[in-house]
């Protein structure tokens, strides 16, 4: 398992592209979506899911809607215009950013 | 895929209640979060309370949900928008509740910044004086001052061959020009005189020193030839009305033609000088007067950028040494040197006074206009201050009063999370609402008042609502009195202790108030010092109006520019006193106002050398037979001017001042004063000097402005026609002037009539001091309204606290009048401490204004007194009326709520 540390930097990233390549989602998904992309290595926590994903909805990158079930209710999250293409420059950057850690660091990513 | 039974549901969701999950939103987003992991743990076959914990575990069990909670919340917070939208709306929920206070501040507040702004308005306009010439840092103004025997003069002119010699002698010197007045001169273009009172001569040069557009003509021409003229676009539209006037003709004082080579542009209001027409100065004999000794001309010169006006100003008395010295000499006798005359006391001084600082620093002999004083900017700015913190001080009492009631609020809202920022900011956006809203009311009643002042203050002042710069300081403005107002509740009310707070032990309301009562007793004292300067000015006044002036200035009519008729007007005054209505009537252009004729000149007792030491300025006043009666002033010893006396003509009456000074105290009659006489040239002849005998003493009487002392003056009999005054009996005003119009119609058919009481004429004198009283008055007047609105409020809410107090007070057998007097006492006390600070202050201040007076009215103890006891009065009526109202309600239903 990664370190959360390591994560604060990217989650922003990681949930806008998630978004991008699944449409709506709601917080529960999101977090088992990224455990399954990452084989487990990553795990969500939700004391840093939802305070991100207020923020984003907050500047405007996500909207939500929200599903009545029963007693419960489901909020789901998508990508507004703003956000998908944040979301693309984003995953771009941090591509750069890991060729560019992995210079140096002087090591080969496979 | 499992789905949750409603029992687990309701199970979760009292459970993560329980843990302090409570935010709307957040709670529903994480229950739906922890269901759907909880099914997925049961899907694997788990039991679902082991799923649930195994959830919760992953959440962190209760320090980890809250804590996700709080992060929620502070990112929320943080997001600028939606936290904004909350404080707007509490805020505008706690104004709305509080509908009373809210008006009474939002009342105070707008009429505190409407006066603010109406005085400000006034204030920029009266700096921005002159500011519309291009080089105006690099103008200024010769002034003279001379001292000399018992004589002092101030002079805002300066000799005629200065100005050319400022520009030939100092380098740093650019430019210079010269305007002379001539007083007001009647203009006709054909037949139909008109009295024009702008116009004035001036050099041609005028035009590089000054900044004065041109719409027709050439500025660089202009001036240049004997008998052409400029005048203003208003004179060109009055007198060349849908014509060119360039190249017309203009005639001057009946005789001289006078050419129109240009047309400028109205002079801004916020110009020391407003003149409708220039003649050429080139066209008198005055403009090349060779003597350094007669003050005439208003100079005015522009000097090289970066040149310093100071260190020319020191190379001056050389250049007095001279040019000036050897004509002092002349005049003065071959032992006359400069050293020796400055040695005596005396003085010959030119010092340079910056364009600038005319309007409000300038009060000398021969200004080109009525100038303001910077005193009032100072008067009338530091009341704009006061006033604005007697309003915002209301915000704070009312703000800081209330807390008790705001309190819980307070302590729930702290144990929610929420931090002492958040509070401060919620407590600013409120007061910064509430001044916002003051500051559009009051922009609306500055509008609504602004013609009433202008007419009061005698200006035109506008609110210049297309103008950015407006808009932003009326923006900053409301932002910075928000601020200002809101910083000290917002932190006095954030710093609750929410445990206190809400176990009900902070005591708040009335005794927590040592800062609001110092803020009430800081209201009143300022109120009662304006009381206080409102009585004063008016008292001083009434006392000048009411002073014995010496003369009798009611039922006086006085006739102007009679030099129009000439030679007739000793025909038109034998006319007009044929009718019986007209008492007495006299020829002399000198009367005791100011604004007409003076003339000075030194004499001494004769058969003594004329030395510096028996040399008295002499006001030389030309009068006919009938003044003294006339003007109802009283002869002490001797007897006035008579026909039957034909050696009057050579004789004179002084008054006692002069008296004193030629040192005639016993027995003036018969005495004789002596003065230079003219030779041929027009220079001064030292040998033959002229002798008059002194055949009257008349009681001092005031013609200057009550600032001043009643200087030494002389009635000479002679000829002097600008002015026919007339005595009449008091019925009948309108027809006397009827009478007088239809005779100076007969005369002098064609030329303008005009008139004036002399009554008014010398109330003039003082218009600036009675329009100093109103504007005083009215202003205090707002300081205690606002300071009672105040007042008023904060009695309303200690009575609204102390309602159990009252009823059990009345059920044990309390009288009504005792709960009054107990209610009042605290703020009784309050004002009476602010009496006891106001009074030095205010007799401070008013002894210095009193100071610029020689004649001073006595401002006793009961003014103060006064001053106090109506402050107390409307304090206690403001007061009075909640205090009776809670102390008269009925116990039952005090006692009952809760």
């Amino acid at each position: 398992m990664h370190s959360p540390e390591l994560l604060k930097g990217t989650l922003q990233t990681i949930l806008l592209k998630v978004l991008k390549d699944h449409g709506k989602m709601y917080g529960y998904e999101i977090t088992q979506r990224v455990k399954e992309l990452s084989d487990s290595r990553l795990l969500l926590t939700e004391g840093a899911l939802y305070p991100s994903l207020h923020r984003l909805e907050a500047e405007g990158l996500l909207k939500t809607e929200t599903m009545m079930m029963g007693k419960r209710v489901r909020k789901y999250y998508s990508l507004t215009s703003n956000g998908r293409s944040l979301a693309k420059d984003r995953v771009e950057e941090l591509v750069d950013f890991i060729r560019t850690m992995s210079n140096v660091l002087q090591v080969k990513l496979a | 895929m499992a789905q949750l039974s409603s029992d687990h549901i309701d199970y979760i969701i009292k459970d993560l209640n329980y843990r302090g999950i409570v935010a709307e939103g957040i709670q529903d987003e994480l229950l739906d979060h922890v269901c759907t992991a909880v099914e997925r743990e049961m899907e694997k076959g788990t039991r679902f309370i082991d799923s649930y914990h195994h959830v919760l575990r992953s959440f962190g069990h209760n320090t980890g949900l809250r804590k996700t909670q709080l992060e929620i919340l502070k990112t929320e917070n943080k997001t600028t928008r939606l936290m904004l939208k909350n404080y707007f709306t509490i805020a505008f929920r706690n104004l709305k509740k509080q509908q009373f206070y809210t008006l009474i501040n939002i009342m105070g507040l707008a009429i505190g910044i409407a006066s603010c702004l109406v005085i400000l308005l006034y204030v920029t306009h009266e700096l921005s004086y002159d500011k519309h010439h291009e080089a105006a840092n690099r103008i200024y103004r010769v002034n003279c001052e001379i001292k000399f025997g018992a004589n002092h003069m101030n002079l805002a002119v300066a000799p005629a061959p200065l100005a050319d010699a400022m520009r030939t002698d100092f380098p740093e010197v650019e430019h210079s020009a010269r305007f002379w007045s001539d007083g007001s001169m009647l203009i006709k273009r054909t037949d139909q005189n008109i009295k024009e009172t702008e116009i004035i001569y001036a050099d041609s040069s005028v035009f590089n020193v000054f900044t004065i557009p041109f719409i027709k003509g050439n500025p660089k021409e202009a001036l240049k030839d004997p008998y052409t003229m400029v005048i203003s676009q208003k004179a060109a539209a009055k007198y060349f009305p849908n014509e060119d006037p360039i190249g017309q003709t203009l005639i001057i004082e009946n005789k001289d033609n006078y050419k129109v080579t240009g047309v400028y542009e109205n002079m801004p209001v916020t110009s020391h000088f407003h003149f409708d027409m220039m003649l050429a100065l080139v066209s008198t004999d005055y403009n090349k007067d060779p003597n350094w000794l007669s003050n005439n001309f208003s100079t005015y010169i522009k000097l090289r950028p970066g040149a310093d006006y100071k260190a020319l100003e020191a190379k001056f008395p050389k250049t007095i040494d001279t040019y000036a010295g050897p004509q002092a000499k002349q005049a003065l006798g071959a032992d006359f040197t400069m050293e020796k005359f400055r040695a005596t006391g005396n003085k010959l001084e030119w010092t340079l006074m910056p364009l600038t600082d005319i309007h409000l620093r300038s009060d000398l002999t021969a200004e080109l206009g009525v100038n303001s004083d910077i005193i009032y900017i100072y008067l009338f700015g530091a009341i704009a201050l006061f006033i604005l913190a007697i309003a915002c001080i209301n915000f704070m009492n009312l703000s800081t009063a209330r807390s008790s009631n705001r309190a819980k609020e307070v302590g729930v809202r702290k144990v929610m999370g929420s931090l002492r920022s958040h509070l401060v900011r919620q407590f600013l956006t409120e007061s910064i609402l509430l001044s916002v809203f003051s500051f559009l009311v009051a922009l609306v009643v500055a509008w609504i008042v602004l013609p009433s002042f202008n007419l009061l203050a005698g200006k035109e002042l506008f609110l210049p609502f297309d103008k950015g710069y407006f808009w932003g300081g009326l923006a900053a403005g409301a932002l910075i009195v928000g601020l200002l107002a809101g910083v000290y509740p917002s932190f006095f009310l954030s710093a609750f202790r929410p445990v206190n707070v809400l176990k009900g032990n902070l005591s708040l309301g009335m005794k927590s108030g040592l800062i609001r009562s110092s803020l009430v007793v800081f209201q009143f004292s300022i109120s009662i010092i304006l009381i206080i300067g409102t009585i004063s000015v008016n008292r001083q006044l009434g006392f000048i109006q009411n002073t014995k002036i010496g003369f009798n200035k009611d039922q006086v009519i006085v006739i102007k520019d009679a030099y129009g008729i000439g030679d007739q007007v000793q025909s038109f005054k034998d006319e007009v006193l044929k009718d019986s209505r007209i008492l007495s009537g006299t020829i002399s252009g000198f009367l005791p106002v100011s604004g007409t004729n003076r003339n000075d000149n030194t004499h001494w007792p004769e058969g003594m050398q004329p030395t510096e030491e028996n040399m008295v300025a002499l006001q030389c006043w030309r009068v006919d037979y009938d003044y003294i009666k006339t003007l109802g002033m009283k002869i002490k010893i001797g007897r006035e001017f008579s026909n039957e006396f034909p050696s009057d003509s050579g004789a004179v009456i002084l008054n006692e001042a002069a008296q004193e000074l030629f040192g005639f105290t016993k027995d003036p009659i018969g005495r004789k004063i002596s003065t230079f006489s003219g030779d041929a040239s027009g220079g001064i002849d030292r040998d033959h000097p002229k002798s008059f005998p002194v055949i009257g003493i008349v009681e001092n009487f005031h013609f200057e402005s009550l600032k001043q002392n009643i200087t030494p003056l002389a009635l000479f009999l002679d000829k002097s026609i600008g002015l026919v005054s007339f005595r009449f009996e008091a019925k009948d005003a309108q027809g006397v002037i009827a009478t007088i119009e239809k005779n100076w119609k007969a005369l002098a058919p064609g030329m303008p009539f005009s008139y004036s009481f002399l009554d008014e004429d010398f109330g003039r004198m003082y218009a600036a001091e009675q329009r100093l009283g109103k504007i005083f008055f009215i202003f205090a007047g707002l300081a205690i309204i606002i300071a009672c609105l105040g007042l008023f409020a904060l009695t309303a809410f200690t009575a609204e606290q102390r309602t159990k107090e009252i009823g059990i007070r009345k059920v044990l057998g309390a009288s009504v009048s005792s709960i009054v007097v107990l209610l009042s006492k605290e703020f009784g006390k309050l004002i009476l401490i602010a009496f006891v600070i106001a009074t030095p202050i205010a007799w401070f201040g008013v002894d210095w204004w009193l100071k610029n007076y020689t004649y001073k009215a006595e401002i006793g103890v009961m003014v103060y007194l006064l001053a106090g006891v109506f402050s107390f009065v409307i304090a206690w009526v403001t007061m009075g009326y909640q205090s009776i109202r809670a102390a008269s309600s009925d116990p039952v239903k005090s006692l009952r709520s809760e």
